[in-house]
């Protein structure tokens, strides 16, 4: 309760920061002379800074219409690539591969870690590297192995071309297959709700898209937030990133710089994750 | 033929199966509305419709609509009318054709391809939608892109065997004395069809329409492939990407963030059962009224 | 008067594009499925595994998830809309006929997605309270509901065929002395077998082709599952759930070969209906 206040707190605080100081507002001014629609898809990590950078845009120029949708780090490959939308979004950096195939460059805007997350009333508050590799493959199923609750662990998992998911298994998992029986959640937003909904799940999903109905598990007695992320204590780190095919247009570009502004930062940073700049 | 104690049994046993098959099906649809009801029926209100932006604005489409329903519904609503105004008049005509020309060996053809069409999944039509989009672009059109008109099209493909097959049955079901009417007259074939046995089978032909109009009012497979999307606003091109009841619903139940936002998934779900539910109730009248004319 | 006699090629035409709708369907699944054929895919595609990212596209999984939540919905299904067909038909008092009958009808009209929203907030957290075992996304849950929306399509074919077999045969039964249950068993049920097999059928191809229910409920694990309460996938939402995901190669050829699988699957149930007489469009 009080970590939300406190959250809270600084959220109101930076907005009202962001509000009186009226040189960061300019950088919304250079939409004033552009229209037309702008579609963005892919990362799920991405989508609140996305639709927070949206909804101020249209609000100050109705004129510019922003559609955002979510599909996961491989859509945003895929829907860039085949120019089915202006501004793909992934969770990792693209591979060598998909850059030459589709010509896509990337914008990295903000650091974000990947922790493994439980239902918040579940009393266990960390693991070992080794219990959550044996719990993702299967070989731990019981919560009272690890000093749970007598009950069957519920894994969830993403498909394997979710950055998150592809994040966390490279640094966490060091490429151990999750167990097949897993249940399958198509987004971070999904992942949470998931969770917060099941008293003994475990899943693993963006840091930024944490709040208080789960709870991230200590790693190795690493905490994991965005603050150990980018001080490299904690491991499952990644970058987000915006992709365009080709040279962004000229909306397109609008809407990278406007995220990459001091602005945007503002944005990035309630949305929970830590900007580059 | 007195029946014995063991038969007494067998028609108990009968009769109850019976009863409760009825009665739970009865129960599993009311526990399903009664449970919309009850977390939904608080939530309808201006602002579950405009969230936050002025109702008048967000019509006029001035001002997005940030945290209601309004885009999703005007969103069903343009689909709605784009795929039947595509699927209507052909579906209505091949019925048409099918019923009063097809030679015998066409109709069956015809038949089963129209049988086939409505067999086949909506994810599988939303497939062809999207995998069509994609092919365009490596050929033809460059810049097509998912968005209304196609979801329209694909939509409407999956409606079409619908209306083929209620105007076709509303035509078959016309009694013969009507039939022979025209003709009696000096009636061309077409003068027939379009001066007697239209007008009579028109009650028909209209619940197949509003049967359809609610399929493509529900469906949320093909959308999820062709265009739907969970932040759009309103369409301003047919090329656009747009928001829709069901593909918010969908969207809504996974990934609300708040208990305010799933308040809003149950309003929204209420919603859509009662458009779907108000389409059904026209049609079914439109059907009763067709069968009380023409069957006694 | 041209118009006029422009009508029946207008109307020829639009007959002959519904026709031609579905075989350009079948046709644009084939070319998208053909580099499976010419590459030797299909070796990846039929087999056990989904695993993309290690080379592994196989769908089988899916197939078995498939049938498994189809025939379960089925054998759910299936008696219960016997029974509340022959409700309808024979047991029900005159107003409450009416009634029940108009349930079934507005049954068809509810979206499939508000029976998967309702049942995760309804259904998933008695499943995962009463058994323990799994999340409450699973085979059984997908089946209960999937049961719920194919029950109308055979209640309402399989009672048009006892109204049709009612008609002729209720008086001289009534006259032989025959109870009104013992007439359910002993003469409708008997005769109406081969309007109970469209019924089933047509079932079947409506549990098959669903895709919401699944995707909401199911928990999409690609596996077969070892119990009715493990998650499981289906050919239907590994379309939706791939399609949104990645489009390289043998990747993506694998959901149109599960998109050809559905639609092959259509017209082999469409041929069984042929078989078995007469149309039987719900």
């Amino acid at each position: 309760m009080q970590k939300k206040l406190i959250r809270c707190g600084t959220v109101t605080l930076l907005m009202a920061i962001l509000l009186t100081i009226p040189a960061w507002a300019g950088s919304l001014k250079s939409f004033a002379d552009l229209q037309g629609t702008l579609d963005i898809a892919g990362g799920t990590a991405h989508i609140p800074v996305m639709n927070e950078a949206a909804k101020r845009i249209m609000t100050a120029n109705p004129k510019i219409r922003i559609t955002v949708t979510g599909g996961g780090t491989g859509i945003g490959v895929q829907k860039a690539g085949e120019g089915l939308v202006d501004i793909g979004n992934t969770g990792r950096a693209l591979s060598a591969e998909e850059v030459a195939r589709f010509g896509l460059r990337s914008f990295a805007f903000a650091v974000d870690g990947v922790a493994p997350v439980v239902h918040s009333d579940n009393p266990v508050a960390g693991l070992s590297v080794q219990q959550v590799r044996d719990i993702f493959a299967g070989r731990i199923t019981h919560w009272q192995a690890v000093g749970g609750p007598d009950a069957a662990i519920h894994v969830y998992g993403r498909e394997e071309a979710s950055g998150t998911h592809e994040v966390f298994w490279k640094k966490l998992l060091n490429k151990e297959t999750v167990v097949g029986s897993a249940n399958i959640i198509q987004s971070n937003g999904a992942m949470k709700v998931a969770v917060s909904r099941d008293i003994y799940a475990i899943g693993y999903m963006s840091i930024g898209h944490i709040d208080d109905s789960v709870k991230p598990l200590a790693v190795d007695g690493v905490l994991p937030s965005q603050a150990t992320a980018i001080d490299g204590t904690y491991p499952a780190v990644r970058q987000l990133y915006m992709n365009t095919k080709g040279d962004p247009k000229p909306l397109a570009r609008a809407f990278i710089d406007y995220i990459l502004s001091a602005e945007g930062a503002g944005i990035i940073r309630a949305a929970g994750y830590i900007p580059l700049q | 033929m007195r029946p014995t104690a063991n038969r007494r049994t067998s028609d108990l046993a009968t009769t109850i199966f019976c009863w409760t098959a009825a009665v739970l099906t009865m129960l599993a649809v009311l526990a399903v509305m009664g449970f919309l009801l009850y977390r939904g029926a608080g939530t309808l209100g201006p602002n579950l419709f405009f969230g936050e932006t002025h109702w008048w604005e967000a019509v006029r489409g001035v001002r997005p609509v940030f945290d209601g329903l309004w885009s999703a519904l005007a969103g069903t609503a343009l689909l709605v009318l784009l795929s039947c105004l595509l699927a209507v008049p052909t579906g209505i005509a091949g019925g048409i054709y099918l019923s009063e020309y097809g030679s015998r060996r066409f109709r069956a053809v015809a038949g089963f391809a129209v049988d086939l069409m409505a067999g086949i999944p909506s994810i599988v039509m939303g497939l062809f939608g999207f995998s069509l989009i994609v092919v365009l672009r490596h050929t033809f059109v460059p810049r097509a892109k998912t968005g209304l008109l196609l979801a329209a099209v694909c939509i409407a493909l999956l409606v079409l065997p619908y209306l083929v097959r209620t105007t076709q049955n509303a035509l078959a079901g016309l009694p013969s004395h009507l039939r022979l009417l025209g003709p009696s007259l000096g009636f061309t074939p077409w003068q027939n069809i379009r001066h007697v046995l239209l007008p009579s089978a028109g009650r028909g032909i209209l619940s197949g329409v509003i049967l359809a109009m609610g399929r493509a009012a529900e469906d949320t497979a093909v959308i999820l492939l062709t265009g739907a999307v969970a932040q759009a606003f309103l369409p301003r091109s047919l090329y656009d990407k747009f928001e829709a009841l069901p593909f918010r619903i969908y969207y809504m139940a996974a990934e609300h963030r708040t208990a305010a936002e799933l308040d809003q998934a149950f309003g929204t779900a209420l919603v859509l059962l009662m458009l779907t539910g108000t389409l059904f109730g026209l049609a079914f009248a439109a059907q009763r009224t067709m069968e009380k004319r023409w069957k006694g | 008067m041209d118009g006029a006699k422009l009508m029946p090629h207008l109307l020829r035409a639009a007959a002959l594009a519904c026709t031609a709708a579905a075989g350009g369907i079948l046709l644009v699944l084939i070319y998208l499925v053909l580099p499976l054929f010419t590459s030797g895919g299909w070796g990846s595609v039929i087999a056990w595994q989904w695993l993309p990212f290690q080379g592994r596209f196989g769908i089988l999984p899916m197939v078995v998830g498939t049938l498994l939540i189809a025939l379960g919905a089925l054998a759910v299904a299936t008696p219960l809309a016997v029974g509340v067909a022959c409700f309808v038909q024979v047991l029900a008092p005159g107003r409450i006929k009416g009634i029940c009958l108009a349930l079934v009808h507005y049954m068809t009209s509810i979206p499939t997605v508000i029976y998967g929203f309702v049942s995760i907030f309804l259904l998933v957290p008695l499943i995962r309270q009463w058994f323990d075992r799994g999340t409450g996304f699973s085979l059984a849950t997908a089946t209960i509901v999937l049961s719920l929306l194919i029950l109308p399509t055979i209640v309402l074919v399989l009672q048009a065929t006892l109204r049709e077999l009612d008609r002729s045969a209720r008086v001289t039964c009534a006259a032989l002395g025959f109870s009104r249950p013992a007439y359910i068993r002993h003469v409708l049920l008997p005769l109406c077998r081969r309007g109970l097999l469209a019924a089933v059928v047509l079932g079947f191809g409506r549990a098959v082709g669903d895709t919401l229910i699944s995707l909401m409920l199911a928990g999409n694990a690609p596996m077969v599952p070892a119990s009715p309460l493990d998650a499981t996938r289906t050919l239907t939402a590994h379309i939706a759930l791939v399609v949104a995901t990645d489009s390289q190669s043998t990747f993506y050829h694998s959901v149109f070969a599960a998109g050809l699988i559905l639609f092959l699957v259509m017209v082999l149930i469409q041929l069984i209906l042929r078989r078995l007489g007469g149309t039987f469009t719900p």
